[in-house]
Parts: C-alpha cells; structure tokens; sequence
C-alpha cells in the first residue's frame, strides 16, 4: 500500500483507458493525439476485455465528430471508407406534434441565418400575410436539401468542409475498429487484452494499479473509465451514484435492427427520421450499407411484443426475416464522473434515450475537457475533477432537459404515453420556468449559464417553432433597421436555397466519389 | 460533347485541321508531364479540382477577367507553346472512326479554309496516324501528370492560390478554384522525404510550377493589349 500523500505531487506519466467500445478508443485516440503533438511524453495503455460486446449501437454524431476525427488525424475520406459513413444534416421528427398525417418538422444542423447578429424567432412569427413557410425553412435552407437528399458539401471541397453544416451517420463497430488501428498503429497507445478482475487502490483511494485475471498489473497515474454500462471503475471501485431519469423520460428500452438498402443506388435520407410511435419513437439512419433503425418505447407503455410489431410494421416487408436486438436503457447519469484518480467516460458516466444523438457527441465533449488539459500532477486533478463533475452535471441535466422538451410541447393525447408526459410531476422546474419565459420572450444566449452549452438557442427555437410552441413575441415595426437586416438574411437565405438546390450533389453520388476518389486536404 | 461523331471519309472528306487556331475560349487546358517545361515558358501552371472526382488536375492558365484565352488572336494561337490538350481538343480516340479516331466538327480547330487535309482522295491522310499517336501519348501524358500530382496531394504539398486582380475601373476581380504547390510545406519536409522526391522526378516540377506564377504578369499584359479596363495589379496569396 502507498501512502496517499506520496502520490499527490507525483506528475501525470500514464493513463490507463478502461475499455476499448467507441468511448475507449475515442478517448485514447484523443489523449494520444494531444500528447504527441504537445509532446508531453505521456503515455496511454487501452484495456480490453475480450469477452465484453461492444454496445455498439451509438450511429448518430454531432458536427463535433468533424473537429474530433481531424484533431485525432484521421481523414474523412478514410472516416467515410472505413465506417460505412453518411452525411447527417440534422433531424425530422415525424408525428410529435399533434400525430396527424402531415405532422413533421426539422432541427436542421446550421443556426438560423445571421445567427450571431440577429435572432429571427419575432420576425418568423409575424411573417407577412400568406408566407406559410416553417420556422426552419424560413430562417434556413437545409430543410429544402435534406428534402431533396442533397449533400452538404461537393467533392470539390476540402475535407471536412461543405456549404452547410453536417455530421454523419456511421457503422459503431467499424468506428471502434477504426480508432483502435489509428490509435495503435499511428498514435503509439498499447493494447493490452485482458479482464480486469482487482483494482490496487492507495490510502487516498486512487488507483495504483488494475490486476488482470492472468495475473499482469496495469498501473496508471490517471484512469479512464470507458467499461460501459459495467461502470467497473466509477461504480464498481467507487460507488458514485447512478442518477436516474426514468421520471423524466420514459423510454427504458430499445430493440434495433438492420435493413439493407433494396437497391444499390438507394437514396440515402442525409438526415435522421425520428418517427413518434404510440409509446415511444423510431431511429431511422442511413448509412453507405444500409439503414439502422430502431424503436425506443417505454415498458411501462407497452409490451416488448408490441414494440416489435411496431418497428416491424415501419419497416415494411424488406424486414420479415431480419433479426432484431434488444437494449435496455437506464436512463440517467453519475452524481460525479471524476473521482480521485479515475474518470468515466462514456455510457459508464450516463445514457439516455438516442433522440438528439448525444452519446458520441459527449464522450467527445468530456475528452475535449480531459486531453486538452490534462492535470499534470496529482495535486491539480481535485480541482479539474470539481470543475469536470460542475459542468457535466450540468450538461446531462440539460441534455434531460433539452429532450423532455420534444415530448412536452406534444399536443397528442391518444395515448397514456403522451399524456403521462406531460404531467407536471414529469417536468423539471428548470424546463418548466424557461418555457413560461419563452412564451413571450425568443430563447436567447442569456438563458444558459454556461458559455459552451451542449444545446442552445438556436436548438431551442428550431423544437418551440417546429412543434408551434405557443408564442406571443412582439411585433417589430417593419419599418425599422432590425426588420431590414431580418429581411436581408431571409434573402440571403432564400438565394443559398436557389443556389444550393441547383449545385449541391445528391447524397449517394457524393459518398460514391468520396469513396471512389477520396476528398483533398485543401 | 454531343457534336462528337465517328470520324468517316463520306461525311468528313473535305475537312481540314488547324492547330494554330485552337482554343480561342479556353481559359485553361490541362497539361501532361512533358509539357510542364515548356508551357512554363509562358503559361502560369496551377492545379485546379476536377468538377466530378475532387482530385487536382495540372493546368495551364490561359485567361484571367474574360472568357477568352489571351494567346489566341487574329484566329491564331500566339505562344512559344501551344499545351497539346489544346491542339487535339477536337479528336478522341474512337475504335469505330476512321484512323480509330472521332471528330468534333464543330471545334475550332476544324474546318474547310485553312489547315491540313483530314483525307486525301477519299483515304485518310498521315496526318490521322499522326493525331491519333499524338492523342495517346497525350493521353498517357496527362496521367503521368495526374501521377505526379496526386504524389504531391499525398504529401500534403498543395495549397490553395489566391489570384486577386485590381481593375482600373476600381473593382476586384478573385480567381476561384485554384491551388499551387505549398512551397513552405516543402520546405519542412524532413531530409529523406526531399530525396524521396528528388528520385521520383517530383521535386524540380514542383519548382517548376512555384516559379511560373510569375507569369500571371504575362497575361496581365496580354489582358491589358486587349481589354478594358486595364489590371492595374494582381495580387498572389
């Protein structure tokens, strides 16, 4: 055993990853990246059970994946090749509204137009007379290119770049090999297989060490704990407590499934399909392969049997013999994800339901917190982790938030599942207060406290509209200054919309050159 | 590309070829390896995407402001060196087409007035040998080129050009779309990959692209001897 107060001025030397699923690898591939290019000289070891399944059901990015996959060094024309990628531009959801027919709205991926300068919500609101145009067609044009099945970008431009936002749809198995090779073969992180079975802990607590059933010890001044719902470190060594959400949102299960294209020059849809069901919503996702789809409903709501006749009736006949998969979902999150020496990342830290897509898209957001400053000793890492715990406590609370709004603002009560969520008791008073605020006033950057938050206005506004969230904005006097710039950036919009239309590739022909041909660097 | 017919003595006996007065519109031709040398002579060569792959062809730069290419004049075009690309932009090779070679009649290059003779008595002339040689060597030219290129894409080695130039009427007029070798990333390059380079034939083209910037000043002149208004700079970034 070694005294705790030996190891507190002790300098960051190696990280151990726990876990080789897409947070594993994710988060080894970032660490290493930072450290080489920095040149810290720390190193990084990745364990993996070989027994353990990855999960491997997280297909949905944020644009973030862009930022992520270029710090990591990988390019996008090999991201695309190796994991079967599609291009993402944002969301429709079908049905949640009021569930008739021609239900549907968009959360496009780009901010309203002039977004920095101008906040169109009063302006879309009392649009002129017989202008009938959605929110998000009106102050963006990506609704028109997903409708279309347009790309985002053309084989002209360089890699990562296009003329309208996007992130990707990609195959989670083949994401995690691809990292694991990257991370392996170009960023000099040690893979080491084996199963973890005792943690060696100092007097502090902290690690020292993780024992492996063949008997080999793994030491580490920093551990990451990436072991999935196993939670082996944050749980299993500490106790932290799991933080549940099933008050709030509902689903607690899904059941998944495969669809192969039917033709080889299927169109693939560049955006998710999120489909309301009686008790839940169905995932639609293309990739380059296939489709993934999947129903997340609540078991309180319905039965498993009729779950699966619901996604099979959506699927149609192409899925008759196709198998499916079960998930269960524990919704919720860790009351802290860095403790002494040790940080969960991944499902380990939280899950919740998949609407907004926002597993991947956190696990690069806490490595973005983690690789980009590092503690350097032991002595810094209580106060990164206090820092760390403050702020993603406060993303999962409103990543909750953000995603009980879809089902709070329904005005569907054909079933229990719709009604029950919209009971007072199932919304939380921070929600409830922003909501009582946004009837009179546009969601604005004043309503967050953080400056970097994981959904903000701009995502507010495109659900409120979308879902025709009751709102009473003053009128703006067309003839003043601000009603003139909101009409520029509505032009503007509407000339990229023309524009856009005539010379954007359909989707399928763009990734077929990007895999045929490879996009530039520049 | 649909006026394009398989080349027959009973349509096409009295047509004539006249590879001076090609490209009269052209802003830009592709180039093949051997030609980088000579074009350099005169031509500023950049790269530029290919609209359907995404990957940079090498170009030569015939025009700036105008549609036109600024060698042609008088029906003529007037260059130490006339990029082959240009001279054969209305011949493909054709295995159905008399001498294995199809026609464009309505390219610049073809005609009745000027020229050589396409067939004599009714027979096609040497001259359809020779074109059709000359298409594929060019056409292995043109990938060696691609080669040599991609080479440099490989390495990181291109960046994008940017081409503004200053009317005198007070406007700016940006060329778009084009790219040049990033003399400071070869600089960078560690000692073994200059070799590497050196010994694929890559590195004294790459030298040779960089330095014939400088002749977008030639087509500023020629630009100034023909338009208005006149280009009064042109700025390179």
């Amino acid at each position: 055993m070694i005294a705790g107060g030996e190891i507190v001025d002790a300098t960051v030397q190696q990280v151990v990853v726990v876990g080789g699923g897409s947070a594993g690898w994710i988060a080894a591939c970032r660490l290493a990246a930072q450290a080489r290019r920095a040149g810290s000289g720390v190193r990084f070891t990745l364990v993996e059970s070989r027994d353990v399944p990855t999960i491997g059901v997280g297909e949905g990015t944020w644009p973030t994946m862009r930022n992520t996959l270029a710090r990591i060094g990988i390019t996008e024309t090999l991201f695309i090749r190796s994991c079967d990628a599609a291009f993402k531009q944002g969301a429709r959801f079908v049905g949640w509204t009021d569930g008739s027919p021609q239900d549907a709205y968009y959360h496009p991926l780009n901010p309203p137009a002039g977004a920095t300068e101008i906040d169109l919500a009063p302006h879309w609101l009392h649009r002129p007379a017989g202008d009938d145009a959605d929110f998000a067609s009106w102050v963006d044009f990506q609704a028109t290119l997903c409708d279309a099945g347009l790309a985002p970008k053309t084989i002209v431009m360089p890699e990562y770049a296009g003329h309208a936002n996007y992130a990707y749809h990609l195959d989670a198995g083949k994401f995690a090999t691809l990292l694991r090779d990257h991370a392996v073969q170009a960023l000099g992180v040690e893979h080491v297989l084996g199963d973890v079975v005792t943690p060696h802990l100092a007097d502090n607590g902290d690690i020292l060490s993780l024992e492996l059933r063949d008997g080999r010890r793994i030491a580490g001044d920093l551990f990451v704990d990436c072991t999935g719902f196993a939670a082996l470190l944050i749980g299993g060594v500490y106790g932290v407590p799991f933080r549940r959400c099933g008050d709030v949102l509902f689903a607690d299960r899904a059941i998944a499934m495969q669809v192969p294209h039917d033709g080889e020059d299927d169109d693939i849809t560049c955006h998710t399909v999120a489909t309301a069901q009686d008790a839940g919503w169905i995932w639609d996702i293309g990739l380059w392969t296939r489709r993934g789809i999947g129903h997340v409903y609540s078991s309180a709501h319905t039965s498993d049997d009729a779950a699966e006749a619901a996604l099979r009736r959506y699927v149609g006949p192409r899925g008759d013999a196709l198998p499916v998969r079960r998930i269960g979902i524990d919704g919720g999150h860790r009351e802290r994800f860095w403790q002494n020496n040790c940080v969960a990342v991944g499902l380990s830290a939280g899950f919740i339901e998949p609407l907004e897509a926002s597993a991947l898209m956190l696990i690069e957001a806490s490595m973005d917190a983690i690789a980009d400053r590092l503690p350097r000793t032991r002595a810094a890492m209580d106060v990164m982790a206090r820092q760390f715990n403050d702020t993603f406590r406060h993303h999962w609370q409103r990543n909750i938030e953000f995603l009980k709004l879809h089902y709070v603002l329904t005005q569907r009560t054909d079933t229990d599942f719709w009604r029950d969520n919209r009971a007072a008791a199932s919304i939380p008073d921070g929600l409830r207060e922003r909501l009582d605020l946004w009837r009179h006033h546009s969601p604005a950057p004043q309503d967050f406290d953080h400056a970097r938050e994981v959904f903000s206005w701009p995502s507010y506004q495109y659900v409120l509209h979308g879902m025709r969230f009751d709102s009473h904005y003053p009128r703006i006097d067309p003839a003043s200054a601000e009603a003139a710039m909101a009409g520029r950036f509505v032009a503007r919009n509407d000339r990229a919309r023309a524009e856009l239309v005539g010379r954007a590739p359909r989707h399928r022909d763009l990734l077929r050159a990007v895999r045929e041909h490879g996009l530039q660097r520049v | 590309m649909t006026g394009i017919v398989p080349l027959d003595a009973r349509h096409h006996a009295a047509l004539r070829f006249d590879p001076a007065a090609a490209g009269a519109d052209r802003r830009f031709v592709r180039l093949g390896l051997s030609e980088i040398a000579f074009a350099a002579a005169e031509m500023p060569l950049c790269l530029a995407k290919d609209a359907q792959t995404g990957r940079f062809n090498l170009i030569a730069l015939l025009g700036l402001v105008e549609p036109a290419n600024l060698f042609a004049a008088d029906g003529r075009f007037r260059a130490t060196y006339i990029p082959r690309a240009a001279m054969l932009t209305g011949f493909r090779l054709h295995d159905g087409g008399a001498a294995g070679l199809a026609i464009d009649p309505a390219d610049p290059t073809i005609g009745h007035d000027t020229g050589d003779a396409l067939f004599v008595d009714d027979a096609p002339a040497p001259l359809l040998a020779r074109l059709h040689d000359a298409l594929r060597r060019l056409i292995a030219d043109v990938a060696a080129a691609q080669a040599l290129v991609d080479l440099y894409a490989d390495r990181q080695l291109i960046r994008p050009l940017s081409v503004r130039l200053h009317l005198a009427d007070g406007r700016d007029h940006d060329l778009a779309g084009l790219y040049t070798i990033d003399d400071a990333a070869l600089r960078d390059l560690p000692d073994a990959a200059v070799v590497a380079l050196h010994r694929a034939d890559a590195l004294a083209p790459a030298a040779i692209l960089s330095a014939s910037l400088a002749q977008v000043e030639r087509l500023r002149q020629l630009h100034d001897s023909r338009f208005a208004p006149a280009i009064v700079a042109c700025m390179l970034g």
